[in-house]
């Protein structure tokens, strides 16, 4: 008896209930997605964090794995977000002391894009009668990821849904960004940055940096800035408009 | 790298216990990250070991956010039920952000560089 190899459920069940079935899913995804975008040079539509959500969604609901059971072993990734938001001081640092001079101009294309941002999509949105469930999630979703869940915390929305909805904003800004500076025939390298990081944030930025090194550093510092004035002011604006 | 870890934790901590204890509606990270800009600032320059750290979380920072995004199987029929909505919501929104941000820039920086070129 002691010699047969037990039944695959024991397996399983031994499995499912340690972290590191979770953690090897969620990095081997992310895997999978960043060589396919490696493979087509940086694609703004092969974005790897939606392809590992695609990939990663498909595995838990294929095996019946309950979403609170994956998480419990992912949070180790997860955890690390709140460190990633505080090294996002690096470069905002790096950018200022080139930057600094701009810095008025920047703040008010700043102020006047991040309530755009807002008042855009829930207005879109609530006019096209959807959920109001869904439409709270919009509000922090020009925010850098990892900030705008902790603002979705603490205006009520579902830091899930925020993420989504932040990632999907980054692929439209990376992809569609062009075609709105070309139209009203911005061509300083620093003003379409700019705009991309505060419209797109981290997708934006990264599809600014391989344009050009100038649209990068002001594309992070969009970013930054955003994730901070956000942070501060997105809690007041969301009082006004729920 | 070790001490690179140790002091992001440590900003992180701190800005935690800031918005725990006095700013409750600001998250703790952005508080982390603004206490570390400060410290910067003090320093004059990155350390090579929180540069180092750092750039490295930065680099994956899409890894990051998969397992919050995976909860997306959560709402899958509340989302198929307002696609439309939705994904038009999303795409009026960032282009319209676009457009204001970099249509501002470029009127203010004229507005502001144009008498200096006339000097």
């Amino acid at each position: 008896m002691s010699n047969e190899l037990p039944p695959i459920s024991d397996i399983w069940v031994y499995l499912s209930g340690s972290p590191l079935l979770a953690l090897v899913l969620t990095l081997s995804a992310y895997w999978i997605g960043l060589s396919i975008y490696e493979r087509t040079q940086r694609n703004p539509l092969a974005n790897p964090v939606l392809i590992a959500v695609v990939l990663v969604a498909g595995v838990i609901s294929a095996l019946n794995m309950p979403y609170a059971k994956y998480f419990e072993g992912a949070q180790f990734v997860h955890f690390l977000l709140g460190t990633a938001t505080v090294s996002l001081a690096i470069p905002i640092y790096k950018g200022w002391a080139s930057l600094k001079r701009r810095i008025g101009v920047l703040l008010l294309a700043l102020f006047a894009g991040a309530a755009t941002s807002i008042v855009t999509a829930v207005g879109v949105a609530r006019w096209l009668g959807v959920d109001e469930s869904l439409v709270r999630g919009l509000v922090a979703k020009s925010v850098t990821a990892p900030i705008a869940m902790g603002i979705a915390e603490r205006v009520h929305a579902s830091p899930t849904l925020t993420a989504i909805f932040a990632v999907s904003t980054g692929i439209l800004g990376a992809v569609l960004g062009r075609f709105v500076l070309n139209g009203l025939h911005i061509q300083a390298w620093w003003q379409r940055g700019f705009a991309l990081g505060v419209a797109a944030h981290g997708i934006g930025t990264s599809r600014a940096l391989s344009v050009h090194p100038e649209a990068g550093a002001y594309a992070s510092l969009g970013m930054g800035m955003h994730g901070i004035a956000g942070a501060v002011l997105i809690p007041y604006l969301a009082g006004q408009l729920f | 790298m070790i001490q690179g870890l140790v002091q992001l934790f440590l900003f992180q901590a701190f800005g935690e216990l800031l918005a725990k204890f006095a700013l409750p509606m600001i998250p703790g990270p952005v508080l982390g990250l603004v206490l570390l800009l400060l410290y910067l600032a003090l320093r004059g320059h990155v350390p090579d070991h929180i540069d180092g750290v750092g750039s490295t979380v930065l680099q994956h920072l899409g890894l990051l956010f998969i397992p919050a995004s995976v909860g997306v199987v959560l709402y899958l029929p509340l989302l198929k039920a307002n696609a439309w909505g939705i994904a038009s919501a999303l795409l009026v929104s960032v282009l319209a952000t676009i457009a204001v941000t970099s249509g501002l820039l470029k009127l203010l920086s004229r507005a502001a560089e144009e008498p200096r070129d006339e000097q």
